[in-house]
């Protein structure tokens, strides 16, 4: 076990991450509470931080409104790739774009199944993006932007159809490979963005928050089937779990070795998509006791209690169960560095 | 939805979670897709805390109660679940008739889902410190486990109906967190018992839905394209009703205090029969 009672060390790497976010906005003037005044008149770092990583949680609702609008920028761009894949994009080009890929899902072993299985994530997709643009901007005084599939270059070029992901068009492992890391970007994205929503006794921000829960288990449902589907092409890949689990960090998660001779780029958005600052392989999680008042980190990997009952049946050690059992966040910063090729630049209307 | 064949259990009072004949009811539920309505004085009952037992099943009193108003009490109902689950995972993958019930690929499943949930009660144990729950895998029911044990498909319907359940109260719950460093963590959970929900429902879908659309199915995500979501007072109720847990002790699972209006109001919930 290992427990850490310090009060700096139980400040988690993600809010460390976002510290610096605040940072900049007080320096832009934005009030600080009189706590984080009091602990930077103390010239007290460990106090400072510890105080600001409360204060930088008392959000307001115009950060609510921030992440919905980004979310609903990865939801159109997730709908209108699988529109394009299944060839129902409002955009022929995008159709055309697919037409060799689409013909394999047709005569794949369990092609009905993979096609089925795109339809009910389009689906939904398209209902996130629905509510979204109808139901919860709204309801902060937001307007959705007009996005269309014209938007995207699913290459990943931005704009030249030639980016390094060109051979999903034309791979169905490719294709498959692309959809799950697409899916993971959007577990983690919405993790990344829960704590955005917390405003204690807004109800509003409650419905946006449990809304944006839910939404965030579909994800990992679609990310789960997609990698259940590459498990059952590939019986050799055990990166792959018959559970969905993302097991591991960086491209080791993604489960890519039927790939044959990646694009550079390609490796390295995929370690970014299981990478970051903290990558799906980190194993330490922080829990605020809010009756002692004690923030503890526990390294899973290490912790007592599981004795040698992990090896009974399955032969994983307790580092690769620990990965398994704990989906990461990325930040915001992080995923938009992920996903900005696949949106072709237009900084005027919001897109990055 | 699936198309039932059997009516439906209708549970008017706790109580009657707790006689024979209903729990009986409920096991065949899981098995058959029936539906099991729970009527709104049940949850009036869970308020109940007036029972004085002391060293309930060898356990302190209070052992399984929950104060909903902190996060220490939200994590203490997660953490009692996961030791529900992962001991009836473990009992599933020692199982005399687990490698005639399941195929390799359905061994790996329930492997991973056995060390994982392990995980995440040990991870729960050790964050809570004093005010975890105690360990009452000694005091589990073992009538009913075996009932559970029974066949491929009761073992599936069990595991969906846990997983659901866990999935759903996290997604209920996390409105109610107050410190965002708990709120990540439940996020850290919740979408990990979302990939087992699905993978679940796609080796063995509830009767009446279809099979490639299971693992995310219209009957378990709604028209917003949102997934299953229940109160904690839900919870307390399906947990007992499973009568997984020995009396006196699965009668003294309960709420002490809802969450209060500063954390959040409760939201309709959205979760099927047979998940």
């Amino acid at each position: 076990m290992d427990n850490t009672h310090s009060i700096v060390d139980g400040i988690d790497p993600e809010i460390m991450d976002r510290l610096v976010t605040r940072r900049d906005a007080i320096r832009k003037g934005a009030s600080a509470s009189a706590a984080v005044v009091a602990g930077l008149r103390l010239a007290s770092v460990p106090v400072a931080l510890a105080v600001l990583s409360r204060d930088v949680f008392a959000q307001a609702p115009s950060d609510i409104l921030d992440a919905l609008q980004f979310a609903y920028i990865l939801e159109n761009l997730e709908n209108e790739f699988y529109r394009a894949v299944l060839g129902t994009s409002a955009v022929g080009a995008q159709n055309r774009a697919f037409d060799t890929v689409r013909a394999q899902i047709v005569s794949a072993p369990n092609g009905a199944a993979i096609q089925a299985a795109f339809q009910q994530i389009q689906k939904h997709e398209q209902q996130h993006v629905d509510f979204l643009r109808a139901t919860a901007i709204p309801l902060f005084g937001g307007t959705a932007p007009v996005i269309t599939a014209a938007d995207f270059d699913f290459t990943g070029g931005n704009g030249t159809g030639t980016g390094p992901f060109a051979r999903a068009t034309a791979e169905l492992e490719f294709l498959l490979l692309t959809a799950q890391a697409f899916e993971d970007t959007g577990v983690r994205a919405y993790k990344g963005q829960a704590s955005r929503f917390l405003i204690a006794g807004n109800t509003n921000a409650d419905i946006a928050l449990e809304s944006a829960l839910r939404i965030h288990s579909v994800e990992a449902r679609h990310a789960a089937k997609i990698r259940r589907i590459r498990r059952q092409r590939n019986p050799g890949e055990t990166a792959l779990r018959f559970s969905g689990y993302v097991r591991g960090g960086g491209i080791a998660a993604a489960g890519a070795s039927m790939i044959a001779s990646p694009p550079g780029e390609v490796v390295a958005a995929l370690n970014a998509i299981y990478g970051g600052n903290t990558p799906e392989s980190n194993t330490q999680h922080t829990v605020y006791n809010d009756v002692t008042s004690t923030a503890t980190t526990i390294d899973a990997s290490t912790m007592t209690g599981l004795g040698g009952a992990l090896a009974i049946a399955g032969g994983d050690t307790q580092l690769t169960a620990a990965t398994m059992a704990f989906d990461e966040p990325l930040t915001k910063a992080e995923v938009i560095n992920i996903v900005q090729n696949f949106i072709i630049n237009n900084s005027a209307r919001g897109l990055p | 939805m699936e198309r039932h064949d059997h009516a439906p259990v209708i549970v008017t009072r706790a109580d009657d979670l707790l006689r024979l004949t209903t729990r009986r009811s409920f096991l065949r539920a899981i098995g058959a897709g029936a539906s099991i309505v729970l009527l709104p004085g049940v949850f009036a009952a869970c308020d109940d805390s007036s029972n004085d037992l002391t060293g309930v099943g060898g356990l302190p009193e209070g052992s399984l109660a929950f104060d909903l108003r902190t996060d220490v009490g939200i994590f203490r109902l997660t953490q009692t679940q996961e030791i529900i689950e992962s001991t009836f995972y473990s009992a599933v993958v020692t199982h005399g008739a687990f490698n005639t019930f399941f195929t390799a690929d359905e061994r790996e499943l329930f492997t991973d889902l056995r060390n994982v949930e392990l995980v995440h009660r040990e991870f729960l144990r050790n964050a809570l410190g004093a005010q975890a729950v105690p360990d009452f895998s000694g005091q589990l029911n073992q009538t009913t486990l075996a009932q559970l044990l029974v066949s491929r498909d009761s073992i599936i319907a069990t595991a969906r109906m846990l997983e659901h359940t866990g999935l759903a109260t996290l997604n209920g719950a996390g409105k109610y967190i107050r410190d965002a460093r708990n709120l990540l963590v439940s996020g850290k959970l919740a979408s990990v018992e979302a990939r087992h929900a699905a993978a679940l429902r796609d080796f063995g879908p509830p009767a009446g839905i279809a099979a490639n659309t299971a693992f995310a199915g219209d009957d378990v995500i709604d028209v917003n394209g949102r997934d299953v979501k229940i109160e904690a007072s839900v919870t307390v109720a399906s947990i007992r009703a499973l009568n997984i847990i020995n009396e006196p002790l699965n009668s003294n699972v309960t709420i002490t205090n809802p969450p209060d209006a500063t954390q959040g109001v409760p939201t309709a919930d959205f979760f099927p029969a047979n998940p």
